[in-house]
């Protein structure tokens, strides 16, 4: 039921089987399936509180599930040693939320550090693949400022190129468009959508935004109190009868809490009146 | 939660603290060799440097005024009481052995552990909220060798360094002292104080401060590290930072002296 439009099993580089966590007693993540495959972008959705970055934690393997698998590329990163899950990493890009840049760095040294530290290529070689990069993002007149003078679509560029350095086959973007104005926003999805065109390189991007997910994904997952509640194309998602992606999608508020804060106050007003 | 829980649970609080502490001395003393210069990671030491900067030198001017007036302290408070037994060319020695074995080592690590502990914990603690210490780690780069690491190296190199230079401020104020109240000459001043230091004392004197470094960086460390959610428990990791180092230090004090002691090198002899 979960995965009707997920490709053949060999074509998926990321893997989730089963992957279930839970904190100090609360379920968190609830038997998570999801395939991401070759050259697509995923767009896992989800409220606050969904589980999203949870999960996201867990295919970066700064978390370890409970239950379940997660293999990337062919290794299981929730069993397997640490240099194996170091060269799994290394085939990844990820652009965090808050950017993420080393605020004592320049721009075009926050990118050149993964290129620095994990490869033995010359300076000037560096450079120019730094150069390349921030090109790419439309960065490259900002090179030289530090992380704390750029505006927040800047961050994001600069967290992407960043991401990018090492020619990842898989680029992992963590709410990308969050905090920006509408403009900058859809620029960052054009960027996406450039980066999966020329690079072909695989791009899981997890967000709440509906109008950038429906714009960049091709297939979109969405993630519910830590259920995984539908995978699907994007055409067939817009379409889904589930109750709570036609909240999601028609921005309807949860009704408990206004029911429970209006009998909260009406039991209050009668308590004063006594 | 009865009497008996919360004693239990204060405890455990402390024991972990304690492991805490211990695994993470262990996991950047693996990790030292790679910041040195030559023999470690290419470009790490530059960082280092980056490091003694700001928790050294910029310490200077601030540990150098607060040993200057201890010193002056010293002097006056001793003086005091020795020119009633008609000694008061004792204040050197008392200066001179008060620095070297406790005050220098004790006022450069307050002032250090004011600037630089909630400045290595404000530090850490915000890379924790940004995600930048995750970002280090899905990289492939340790953040303990990348952040970790070079803060320990340096405090470790600058702060035997801050306190001679914070010990010889305290020693000139009390020839300050001397000169306005006794008009005694820089000369005979300084061969006093040559007769009263002694190398054991020195060497005292920089152990203590590479132990109360240590003691800084690594609760400024660890505080950082336990940083969760949002910006204002950064807020709240650096009050607790500057709080228990300046205790441990007091603490680790009374323990290295306590040490000297029982060996019998601070015997005068």
């Amino acid at each position: 039921m979960i995965n009707p439009n997920a490709a053949k099993s060999g074509d998926a580089v990321i893997s989730i089987r089963g992957v279930s966590m839970s904190y100090s007693g609360r379920r968190v993540l609830d038997q998570v399936d999801l395939d991401v495959c070759r050259g697509e972008i995923l767009v896992l959705l989800g409220g606050s509180g969904s589980g999203k970055t949870t999960l996201l934690k867990h295919v970066l393997g700064l978390a370890k599930p409970e239950a379940g698998s997660i293999t990337m590329n062919g290794v299981d990163i929730t069993c397997c040693s640490q240099p194996e899950l170091g060269a799994v990493r290394r085939r990844i890009g990820v652009a965090f939320q808050a950017g993420a840049l080393f605020n004592s760095m320049s721009v075009e040294d926050n990118v050149a550090l993964p290129l620095r530290e994990l490869t033995q290529l010359a300076d000037s070689t560096i450079k120019l693949i730094v150069w390349m990069k921030l090109i790419a993002v439309g960065m490259s007149d900002a090179a030289s400022l530090y992380p704390p003078e750029l505006s927040g679509g800047m961050r994001k560029r600069a967290a992407v190129a960043r991401a990018m350095a090492l020619d990842p086959e898989i680029l992992i973007l963590d709410e990308p468009s969050a905090g920006l104005d509408p403009i900058v926003s859809a620029e960052l999805d054009e960027l996406i959508l450039f980066l999966k065109r020329s690079f072909g390189v695989t791009i899981l991007v997890v967000t709440h935004e509906m109008e950038s997910a429906f714009r960049i994904a091709d297939r979109v997952a969405m993630l519910y109190q830590g259920r995984l509640i539908a995978v699907d194309k994007k055409e067939q998602f817009a379409r889904h009868a589930h109750p709570r992606i036609r909240q999601f999608l028609d921005r309807q508020p949860d009704a408990m809490p206004r029911v429970a804060a209006e009998e909260f106050i009406a039991s209050y007003m009668r308590g004063s009146k006594k | 939660m009865t009497f008996l829980e919360q004693v239990g649970r204060a405890a455990i609080v402390q024991v972990e603290d304690a492991g805490a502490l211990a695994m993470q001395f262990w996991s950047v003393l693996r990790k030292l060799p790679r910041v040195l210069p030559v023999v470690g990671a290419r470009r790490r030491w530059r960082s280092v440097v980056e490091q003694m900067l700001t928790i050294g030198a910029s310490a200077l001017p601030m540990a150098g005024a607060m040993a200057l007036c201890t010193g002056f302290i010293l002097a006056l408070q001793s003086a005091s009481e020795l020119r009633r037994f008609g000694a008061v060319e004792l204040v050197v020695e008392v200066v001179v052995i008060g620095f070297t074995r406790e005050l220098g080592p004790l006022v450069t690590a307050l002032s250090v552990s004011g600037r630089s502990a909630s400045a290595i914990s404000a530090e850490i603690g915000t890379m924790v909220v940004t995600e930048e210490m995750d970002a280090l780690r899905v990289m492939g780069l340790d953040p303990v060798e990348f952040t970790l690491a070079p803060k320990y190296l340096a405090a470790l190199i600058t702060m035997p360094c801050l306190t001679i230079l914070s010990t010889l401020c305290g020693i000139f104020a009390g020839y300050l002292f001397l000169a306005f109240s006794m008009d005694m000459s820089l000369r005979i001043y300084f061969q006093a104080v040559a007769e009263a230091i002694r190398l054991r004392d020195v060497a005292f004197m920089l152990v203590k401060s590479m132990v109360f470094a240590t003691i800084i960086v690594h609760i400024g460390c660890l505080e950082g590290l336990r940083v969760r959610g949002g910006p204002e428990a950064v807020g709240h990791s650096t009050t607790a930072a500057v709080v228990k180092s300046t205790f441990l230090i007091i603490l680790a004090d009374l323990g290295t002296t306590a040490i000297f002691y029982l060996m019998g090198w601070s015997a005068t002899g």
